[in-house]
């Protein structure tokens, strides 16, 4: 199904982009020794590690309201209420 | 590369606190906030009490706990062994202030004064200082400095960010001693290449027993003492530390 | 049909006298919080209580810290709870679903405000964060996963959960119907639908869990990892954090609970949810007492000499009437809510009591974590510092406080913060 794989992609994306900007892009983790440990590999590195972060949360939003193709179960306005 | 460190003779230092005038000059250090500390400490109880002196710099750990947390890399370190800030990069969390096991970190609570200790263009002080550059009026320090590249603390104490003694370096750069060394009247203080075993320093802790301040805290200070020892939990320091800001 | 006069449910988008007082005056505290901070940013820091540890003999981390952890701390309970209702099926807890999620958000709102209180350069902590942050910094994670990414998936919760209300409501004529189309988002209430978003929530609930319990310990690792603050060097903080974070966040929701029950029209919040709540805390609040005796028995018992110092400030010193007085407000809800147990009764007024009582004590023990390791923990003998807030930094603090609230009610008027009642379907009978 097209909307299943549209969220499992993002969810992947969102945790494959955390995990290499905390690995690869991001300032490394060491001993301080030079200045390297103060600056990250690439600028912005954080910002892109916090939108794997939203990525993953944003494939829920993609997957509940990615408009319908027909091939669900459609118009039945049934909800009841209070 | 030179790997600069600092000696400080315990047995010569005379609690004078010379050191810690000419840093204020030098660098024009807010009021309460010592880049350089001197310590005076009392010990034993009555009748047998000892008086003892112990100069704190900031330590420029090669393992440096203020450089680990600093959330955005605006305190770094340098090839030469300094510790040093960028002030224009630090966003004033003080982190580091409270991982530093050794207290050195001074944060700039209010705005800048110009001078606080003397003006260097007065009538009277300019034929003195001949010139002289200040450290807080040296445009070098306001452009990214060094082989890093990145601003160091020592320039206009920029409200709201943090500062720290950085060993003179507008002074180590053109190859003098910090100002602390040299005004100490008793040579307390070497200051050199640690890596270069002709230096001063180097010679002192090839021939003399030292220690390093808080070493199991695994900070790897690059200031070492000689003679005399390290504070114990029984030290009490004379003067309570409290200065009005 | 003769909608036009049927009002919307659970009192939304009527506004009553009361309400209005009471928004304005939360939003007066609120921006005389904001008015404290921009005498700060204005003036520096210097107006804080706040100075340099060591030869200043200060605290550099005073009660805005202590805020943050606090904020932090009670929005743990919202998408706790959320998660919990979808993972654990605790069908009683759905009424409070909604308050506990919009709960999480404004209390990570004012955990963020509460940082920005802290900055002495705010604005450049808006941009250097992103573009410098190092991870190998304990703060990393407060920002990246507890300020970003945990209010980012707590907005994404309540959002996706309230569809369904939204739907209803946007079939009601209403002022606000624009905003409940806008919310449900074109939400029919097909099967295929209802199918997807318990799907969705299940595997939400599945990712918010660990995100939760990595967030607040990183929180507790901004302390725990610093072997330069003797009091603050411990394994157990990034734990302790989690528990006293779950404390007070249960204390806040029933508080809130209450007050919804008590206010809102024909909002029915089930006493099992009160029950359950009652009990939960009672046990998260006897699981952190045991924290902290075994963190004081480790500090006194043989610990370092100024573990022993900052420890023995703690029990007899000059933070001892704060330390008692925490130990006070957990002793007394611990008794409170046991009480309440026995009784067998809903024990409403119990309840708020002992909720608003550990939100006192962990106020009080968030202070106590951030400062006393500050003034009397310096290992080089500078002697016992002192730490004092000013005014600027009540106001802040109390500030907070009114803006949380002021968002609440406002919330409560724009959108049922109780779910809608719905005809029981498969499965999920409640």
């Amino acid at each position: 199904m097209k909307r299943v794989a549209i969220a499992l992609a993002l969810v992947v994306v969102g945790f494959a982009l955390q995990a290499i900007t905390y690995l690869f892009l991001a300032t490394p983790i060491g001993k301080p020794t030079s200045v390297r440990f103060s600056n990250p590999r690439v600028p912005f590195a954080p910002a892109l590690f916090i939108l794997g972060v939203m990525l993953v949360f944003i494939a829920a939003i993609v997957y509940e309201l990615l408009p319908e193709r027909g091939d669900e179960g459609s118009t039945r306005g049934d909800e009841p209420r209070a | 590369m030179a790997r600069y460190g600092m000696v400080i003779d315990l047995d010569r230092c005379t609690g004078c606190r010379g050191c810690m005038v000419s840093c204020k000059i030098e660098n024009n250090t807010p009021q309460g906030s010592y880049w350089m500390y001197v310590f005076r400490f009392e010990e034993g109880e009555y009748p047998a009490t000892k008086v003892r002196f112990m100069p704190r710099p900031c330590q420029h750990c090669d393992n440096a706990p203020c450089v680990k947390v600093c959330p955005v890399g605006a305190r770094y370190k340098r090839e030469d062994g300094l510790v040093a800030t960028d002030w224009q990069r630090c966003i004033g969390c003080r982190y580091c202030e409270v991982a530093c096991p050794y207290g050195v970190n001074t944060f700039n609570w209010g705005h800048p004064e110009e001078h606080y200790y003397f003006d260097w263009n007065a009538e009277d002080v300019a034929p003195e200082v001949r010139g002289t550059i200040p450290a807080w009026d040296n445009p070098s320090l306001d452009e990214p400095y060094g082989p890093e590249q990145r601003h160091i603390a020592g320039g206009g104490h920029l409200k709201g960010v943090v500062d720290k003694c950085t060993f003179c370096v507008q002074r180590v750069e053109e190859g003098l001693d910090p100002a602390c060394v040299q005004n100490c009247p008793v040579r307390a203080l070497i200051f050199g290449d640690l890596d270069d075993p002709e230096s001063e320093p180097a010679k002192i802790l090839e021939r003399r027993p030292s220690f390093r301040l808080l070493e199991e805290a695994g900070t790897e200070p690059r200031v070492h003492y000689v003679g005399g020892a390290p504070p114990t939990s029984e030290t009490r320091q004379i003067e309570p530390a409290k200065a009005e800001v | 049909m003769a909608q036009q006069v049927q009002p919307l449910p659970y009192g939304v988008g009527h506004t009553s006298r009361a309400w209005i007082a009471w928004v304005a005056a939360l939003a007066a505290v609120a921006i005389a919080g904001w008015y404290g901070w921009s005498v700060e940013i204005s003036r520096g820091m210097i107006v804080t209580g706040l100075r340099d540890i060591g030869p200043m003999g200060g605290a550099t981390w005073g009660l805005d810290v202590a805020f943050i952890v606090y904020w932090v701390g009670v929005s743990f309970a919202g998408i706790t709870i959320a998660a919990l209702i979808r993972l654990a099926s605790l069908h009683a807890l759905k009424p409070i679903a909604r308050m506990a999620e919009a709960l999480t958000v404004v209390a990570l709102l004012a955990a963020t405000f509460a940082i920005m209180y802290d900055l002495g350069q705010p604005l450049r902590g808006v941009v250097n964060l992103f573009r410098y942050a190092r991870p190998q910094s304990p703060f990393f994670g407060t920002f990246t996963l507890v300020i970003s990414g945990y209010l980012f998936a707590s907005l994404v919760y309540l959002y996706l959960d309230g569809r369904a209300d939204a739907a209803a409501l946007a079939r009601m004529p209403s002022r606000l119907r624009w905003f409940h189309r806008l919310w449900a988002a074109g939400y029919r209430g097909t099967p295929a639908e209802r199918a997807r978003h318990d799907r969705t929530a299940f595997w939400l609930a599945i990712a918010i869990v660990p995100l939760l319990v990595t967030a607040h310990s990183t929180l507790g690792f901004v302390f725990g990892l610093q072997v330069g603050r003797p009091g603050w060097y411990s394994a157990l903080q990034a734990p302790a954090f989690v528990l006293l974070a779950g404390v007070s966040g249960l204390g806040a929701l029933i508080v809130i609970a209450v007050i919804v029950r008590r206010t809102v029209p024909d909002a029915e919040i089930p006493d099992a949810a009160f029950r359950w709540l009652g009990t939960a805390l009672l046990v998260l609040l006897l699981a952190y007492l045991y924290f902290m005796v075994v963190e004081i028995l480790t500090n006194i018992y043989t610990g370092a000499a100024r573990e022993r110092d900052v420890t023995r400030e703690l029990l007899f010193g000059d933070f001892a009437p704060i330390y008692w007085a925490s130990v006070a407000s957990f002793a007394i809800s611990v008794g409170l809510l046991i009480l309440r147990i026995v009784r067998r009764g809903v024990g409403l007024g119990l309840l708020v009591t002992a909720g608003i009582l550990v939100n006192l004590g962990a106020i009080g023990k968030r202070f106590l974590i951030v400062v006393p390791s500050q003034t009397h923990g310096t290992l080089l003998p500078y002697g016992t510092g002192s730490y004092a807030p000013t005014w600027v930094e009540y106001i802040e603090a109390i500030g907070l406080f009114a803006f949380c609230a002021f968002l609440l009610i406002v919330f409560a008027k724009v959108f049922p913060i109780v779910p809608l009642n719905r005809a029981p379907r498969g499965g999920e009978a409640a």
